[in-house]
């Protein structure tokens, strides 16, 4: 069996609140002093594909996929440590922020490039949604480009009879469902598909896995297009929201006239809210 | 009657003395084979370079291998082994007299040396190993305390020698009574045995008794011997033997490194993996159990025990010897880990070397600083630790975290709102990268994670900061280049990791020609001292208390300034940093800055300078959450609590936050506050319009 991980670089969203710069030209995030990490739920898929081949007992190959810039090799090589057998980075170039339609597009394009090379994927894992823009869309407009059919939110993936047994979250418990490959899903987290520490040994051996590099133009795709994204939606604007807290202390000489002085203050509070 | 002429008849009332030479044969057999059987053992493992700076080595060998410099500090315990142990020498060396003046020409047993040192002094120190023994079975049989292993072997070597000691008085009193002894006023405690056998028992009995006790004693001195070997009596070999090859370079620097290279195995867990020497601190081992008494972890309720991991460990290899020997040579560079694979593993949850014991060490070193004979506890645990992280990922949750942030942030504190400069607000302070000459700075602020990243320690790196300038000290940061030194990671096990980040730091410092730096951070101070230079960081190193106490004491620093009254009021009790303190041997220097402090008075806690007892913040365990009965930083807020102590002085930002939180669960209705030594400083000598905050 063959599963495909799609993996996404972003900001860390641990970043110190002082450390977190918005730049108004772009309308997104500067890079500032900010850490680079793999998105949360995109190591949650990560994990989960692991597990799937441990289930198996072995002859699934894993491949990470990534649209980024160089640095996102990084990413793709903490993949290969956690035991990912290979790995394609498709180089975004510059600064942009290419909206979910084109990320789709441009992964759509490097899977069809690379099951022309090495046969079909299964499964296609992509994390829920990133931790830097949240838009959870990707995962969905893929599928579409891909043609597959997808599901949302699973959080495990186990071999089932001939087919694949899959659970997802939904808003009224846990479903659980067999599906035929070909087809997509998106991740998200449960206290099981923690993503695990590499070890040391698999660290190192991770710089000696295949991780092939492909541009734009290798998948025939105009660069030009694809920055200036799909226009599904446009950003007006981006601001950092600014919460101001007005603290009041009670008065008075003993706890009771304290109590009754608050007491006061929240009917006057309230009152003026109305 | 001619003192000049005084002497004994060697063998008197013995025939068959031949008999004594051929029972020798087999005794040393024994003897020299289970030494043999040990040595062989020894040279399985890897190799260490323990012969080197032969000087040292003889120094610390008469300090405490013949001197017994660390036995003493016990009270009860140096005692009766000193007693013991002198006794053992004195009645050693008159055995030599007798074979010399026996067996060759040189006929020295006479004279007032007989009388003085054959007889009196030889009686004498013969008491004392009786009393020592005595003593030690009190305190085994009796007061019973937790440090010790109660073994049918330790039981046994005190009833031996207590035998050996009470039939030697009995053959030499028997000899007195019979031979009416001229001299028997020189051997008082074998006369008191003649005095007393002499109405009880006729001179025929006495002559009996005498040939039935002196072969008993023979029989036991001889199986005694070789005995030794194969009991933790072989101390009495391997003891110096440990001590004469110990670590020279303090426990800050006792880590092993690795060749990520060439490495097979990342760790220990099989025993041909450890080094010769490790496999003699097995051997080593006393069971006197202080390590496990002064061990923080054990204190509180934790499995850990560094002394059964050692005893542990040295079962194993007793066990398995031979079988770690199969393809090796014995010739200590390491070819008998060639059958590591066949050899149970070392980490065994069943033993005291669980993954649980490991994951709760503090790496503060008090075992090793505890031992008598220099064995190294905590390297160990930190090689077991390095196998179960980088080969099999296995480690507490919180640990986890904290190599997550250190592996994407450089920094082990997940989740902190601030950045390694916003302490700076409003101080003006160089950062390197934006200087035009970062040469001119005579000295790199090496900030740390804890300083920077942790509010309450802030302010530490704040007046730390404020002083330098006050002294008039060029000198910069690194600002946001500054990277965790890997400390964390080290001590946890992820010795990968750690190199990753001080290759980093070296390349970084090097780019700014580093030469000086000083550091509120003990970890930070620790490794730049003791590690780095491995990866070719060099630097003149201070912890900020040493460097201002430099600065104060060549003037450069003004100590009169505004003295505050608030502090000057108040007592002051200091906690030493391990990674101060004990790694790296420095107790004077935040004194000496105390001391400053407006009129403080200093009270010291029990547990202090090199027997201070750890925050509970050192080897990862600050990311770890510790069950709530189980915290070591609160039994030692509790120490520090109890000297009555209005402020607890630190020198270091884990120590800060970990008192913190423990003074604030034990201090109770007093107000006692928890500050570094540099906060306290500029409140005294800094200028009055700012205090810091
Ligand atoms: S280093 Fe400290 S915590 Fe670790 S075993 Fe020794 S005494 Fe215990
Ligand atoms: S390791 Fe040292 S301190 Fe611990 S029990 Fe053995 S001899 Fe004593």
């Amino acid at each position: 069996m063959k599963l495909l991980v799609c993996l996404k670089q972003i900001l860390d969203p641990d970043v110190p609140a002082r450390d977190f710069q918005i730049d108004p030209a772009v309308k997104a995030a500067r890079r500032g002093g900010a850490n680079l990490v793999t998105n949360i739920f995109c190591e949650n898929a990560v994990e989960t594909a692991l597990q799937f081949r441990e289930a198996a007992g072995g002859d699934v190959k894993i491949t990470a996929l990534c649209y980024g810039e160089s640095s996102a090799e990084d990413c793709l090589r903490k993949a290969m440590a956690m035991t990912v057998d290979e790995a394609c980075l498709v180089e975004r170039d510059g600064n942009t922020n290419p909206d979910a339609a084109a990320v789709g597009r441009v992964l759509a394009a490097a899977i069809r490039r690379l099951e022309q090379d090495g046969g079909p994927f299964d499964a296609v894992l992509v994390g829920r949604e990133s931790g830097d823009w949240g838009v959870g869309q990707t995962g969905g407009l893929l599928a579409e480009e891909l043609g597959r059919p997808a599901l949302g939110f699973v959080e495990s993936l186990q071999p089932g009879n001939g087919g694949v047994t899959l659970r997802r979250q939904t808003d009224v418990g846990i479903e659980v469902a067999e599906a035929e490959p070909p087809f997509l899903v998106t991740i998200t987290n449960n206290e099981d598909n923690v993503p695990r520490i590499p070890k040391t040994r698999d660290v190192m051996m991770s710089y000696r896995k295949p991780l092939q590099k492909l541009s734009l133009a290798d998948l025939e795709l105009d660069s030009e297009e694809i920055r200036a994204g799909s226009s599904i939606f446009e950003v007006e604007e981006i601001f950092i929201p600014t919460d101001e807290v007005e603290c009041e202390l009670a008065e008075g000489d003993t706890l009771e006239e304290r109590v009754d002085q608050l007491a006061k203050r929240i009917h006057e509070v309230v009152a003026s809210i109305g | 009657m001619d003192p000049t002429q005084a002497t004994r008849e060697v063998f008197w009332n013995i025939e068959y003395t031949w008999l004594v030479y051929v029972l020798m044969v087999p005794t040393l057999a024994i003897f020299g084979w289970g030494f043999w059987l040990k040595i062989r053992r020894w040279r399985a493992g890897q190799p260490a370079v323990r012969f080197d700076r032969l000087g040292e080595r003889l120094q610390l060998f008469l300090r405490n291998a013949v001197g017994q410099g660390r036995t003493i500090r016990s009270r009860y315990a140096g005692v009766f082994h000193t007693l013991v142990y002198t006794g053992f020498i004195v009645l050693f060396l008159a055995t030599t007299v007798v074979a010399i003046h026996h067996d060759t020409p040189l006929h020295i047993m006479k004279g007032h040396f007989y009388l003085v040192f054959q007889s009196l002094i030889v009686d004498v120190f013969g008491l004392f190993v009786l009393v020592g023994v005595a003593l030690a079975a009190i305190r085994r049989w009796i007061s019973k305390p937790n440090l010790l292993v109660y073994t049918d072997e330790a039981s046994w070597i005190l009833v031996t020698i207590f035998v050996m000691a009470l039939t030697g008085f009995m053959v030499e009193g028997w000899r007195i009574a019979v031979t009416d002894d001229p001299w028997a006023a020189w051997s008082p405690i074998g006369n008191v045995f003649a005095l007393a056998s002499d109405p009880l028992m006729s001179d025929a009995a006495m002559q009996t008794g005498h040939v039935v006790i002196w072969w008993f004693h023979l029989v036991v001195a001889f199986g005694f011997i070789a005995w030794v070997p194969f009991s933790k009596m072989s101390h009495v070999f391997t003891a110096p033997l440990n001590i004469f090859t110990a670590n020279l370079d303090g426990y800050g620097g006792s880590l092993k490194t690795i060749d990520f290279e060439t490495a097979e195995r990342f760790g220990i867990n099989h025993l041909g993996d450890f080094t010769w020497k490790d496999l003699l601190d097995f051997d080593a081992c006393t069971e006197c159990g202080r390590c496990t008494d002064v061990c923080p972890a054990n204190t509180v309720g934790k499995s850990l025990s560094p002394r059964d991991i050692i005893l542990d460990l040295q079962g194993l290899m007793h066990r398995q010897g031979d079988q770690f020997l199969l393809n090796g040579n014995g010739n200590g560079n390491g070819s008998g880990a060639n059958a590591s694979d066949e050899l149970l593993p070392i980490i065994d949850q069943k033993t005291a070397v669980s993954p649980e014991a490991l994951f709760a060490c503090t790496t503060c070193a008090a075992c090793m600083e505890a031992c008598p004979v220099h064995i190294e506890q905590m390297p160990k645990i930190v090689d077991a630790r390095r196998y179960l992280v980088m080969e099999e990922a296995d480690f507490p949750e919180g640990m986890m975290d904290m190599m997550n942030s250190l592996e994407s942030r450089q920094h082990p504190f997940a989740g902190t709102q601030f950045s390694r400069v916003d302490w700076t607000e409003g101080l003006d302070i160089d950062v390197m990268a934006e200087m035009d000459d970062p040469h001119e700075a005579e000295v790199l602020m090496w900030v740390g994670c804890g300083g920077a990243l942790v509010e309450r320690n802030r302010n530490t790196v704040r007046a730390t900061a404020k002083l330098l300038r006050k002294a008039g000290v060029k000198f910069a940061i690194l600002g946001r280049e500054e990277s965790c030194t890997g400390d964390p990671a080290r001590r946890v096990g992820n010795e990968f990791l750690f190199e990753m980040l001080a290759k980093g730091n070296v390349e970084t410092m090097q780019r700014y020609g580093v030469r000086k730096v000083v550091t509120s951070c003990p970890h930070c101070f620790n490794s730049f001292r003791n590690e780095y230079p491995h990866f070719g960081g060099s630097y003149e190193v201070y912890h900020h208390t040493q460097f201002l106490d430099q600065l104060l004491e060549s003037g450069r620093l003004d100590g009169h300034g505004a003295a505050d009254s608030s502090s000057g009021s108040s007592t002051i009790t200091f906690h030493d940093p391990c990674y101060l303190g004990r790694h790296n041997g420095e107790y004077e220097a935040p004194r000496n800055l105390l001391a400053k402090v407006g009129g403080a008075r200093q009270v010291e806690m029990e547990r202090s300078r090199n027997t201070s007892f750890c925050c509970g913040g050192g080897g990862g365990m600050a990311f770890v959450d510790e069950p709530p009965d189980q915290r070591v930083n609160q039994e030692r807020a509790q120490e520090a609590v109890d000297t009555g102590a209005d402020v607890v002085a630190v020198g270091c930002p884990f120590c800060a936050t970990m008192l913190d939180d423990g003074v604030n669960a034990r201090r109770g209705d007093r107000e006692v506050k928890v500050r570094d030594v540099a906060e306290l400083l500029w409140d005294a000598v800094g200028d009055s319009d700012q205090t810091v905050p």
